[in-house]
């Protein structure tokens, strides 16, 4: 099978996954779950719903989750948390 | 509310203009309550101005676009943060941009206006049929509409150092460290900035090394703290910009003092930078 080549924004998008798993390594194990748990759907869902193309949208999740992983390193920081927000049709 | 805003009036003292301030006027421009009472007496004969703002929105990512909006500008203050307030406020509330204090001290509000880099409060809108284009500060990443990530710059700035350090304590413990009245002055031109970004991100060299260059800004923040009598690790500052890109990225493109919203003059700070480092 052919060697696929990822291009640069895909080795970021894949660097910046395994920099939240190795961060959620770092915390207690229920929490652990939950943060990879929050981080895998999140990463499932815009790899679907996002169109490869739009590098622009790409790089700003990429800006946002640098950020938030940042704050995920800090020792004070003890786990994440999501909520769905869905919009109301009235 | 008012109680805080009538204390402030009363307790400042009239400004010395130091050389480098420009005058900028106070006005008294009618709020939006006011003026609409006034467009009815206007009548007919509306004074129409396009405004083609810089359109993007992370929740439905597509491509960045130019939206028009058409503001009559009798019922609307001369400035173009007026003009910003007043189509969020009556046409379209998903406009997103970043402001504070309408005067032109907070930095907040800095963006592209017809090209050229400035203060929204600050920038009047231009008389005439003539379109105006708004946006965001170029070569910025853009987290909303007009809204820039700022991390950067800020980064850069805390990275100067810009706090005194001494070595020795004061020479009367727990007393002011003194300071002459022509010391003081070395720092005017440098005091004032409010860190709106407006030259940095007007800086083409800045653009193509936003990273690694320090930019206008805080390169005048360095000798901000460079030229400061007090501050006693100028040696050990000068040393830490001495750098191929922190420093000499500058090739006195001079965008800086043209952009500047305040009327300074990084370019001239940093040429000061660059001469103590060669007597240095």
């Amino acid at each position: 099978m052919g060697a696929s080549k990822l291009s640069g924004m895909q080795k970021q998008v894949l660097s910046l996954y395994r920099g939240f798993l190795r961060a959620a390594r770092s915390k207690p194990t229920e929490d652990r779950k939950r943060i990879e748990m929050i981080v895998s759907t999140e990463f499932r869902h815009n790899s679907k719903e996002v169109d490869r193309k739009n590098f622009q949208y790409i790089e700003y999740l990429l800006r946002l989750g640098t950020k938030q992983l940042d704050q995920l390193k800090s020792p004070d920081i003890v786990s994440l948390s999501s909520v769905k927000v869905v919009a109301s049709k009235t | 509310m008012a109680f805080g805003l009538i204390g402030r009036v009363v307790g400042t003292k009239p400004s010395r203009l130091s050389t480098a301030a420009r005058l900028i006027p106070a006005r008294w421009t009618s709020t939006g309550s006011e003026a609409q009472s006034k467009a009815s007496s206007g009548g007919g004969g509306a004074n129409l101005k396009t405004f083609q703002i810089y359109r993007w929105n992370p929740d439905n990512p597509g491509k960045p676009e130019l939206q028009d909006y058409k503001i009559d500008l009798k019922d609307c203050g001369p400035m173009v943060l007026d003009a910003l307030i007043k189509i969020k406020n009556e046409m379209d509330p998903s406009l997103t941009f970043r402001r504070s204090c309408r005067e032109g001290i907070c930095g907040s509000c800095a963006m592209n206006i017809d090209g050229c880099n400035g203060l929204a409060c600050l920038t009047k809108i231009e008389s005439g049929s003539k379109e105006t284009t708004i946006t965001p500060l170029p070569h910025m990443f853009v987290i909303k509409d007009l809204v820039v990530d700022m991390t950067n710059f800020y980064n850069q700035y805390k990275s100067i150092e810009p706090w005194l350090k001494r070595k020795n304590p004061a020479s009367v413990p727990g007393k002011e460290i003194l300071q002459s009245k022509k010391d003081r002055a070395k720092l005017d031109g440098m005091y004032e900035c409010i860190l709106c970004a407006c030259c940095s991100t007007s800086c083409p060299s800045y653009w193509w090394n936003p990273e690694s260059y320090l930019g206008p800004a805080a390169l005048l923040h360095a000798n901000r703290w460079i030229s400061d009598s007090r501050d006693e690790y100028t040696k050990e500052r000068l040393e830490a910009i001495d750098d191929e890109f922190k420093l000499y990225r500058c090739h006195t493109i001079l965008n800086c003092a043209r952009a500047c919203p305040k009327g300074l003059n990084p370019g001239k700070q940093i040429t000061h930078i660059k001469q103590l480092q060669q007597s240095g």
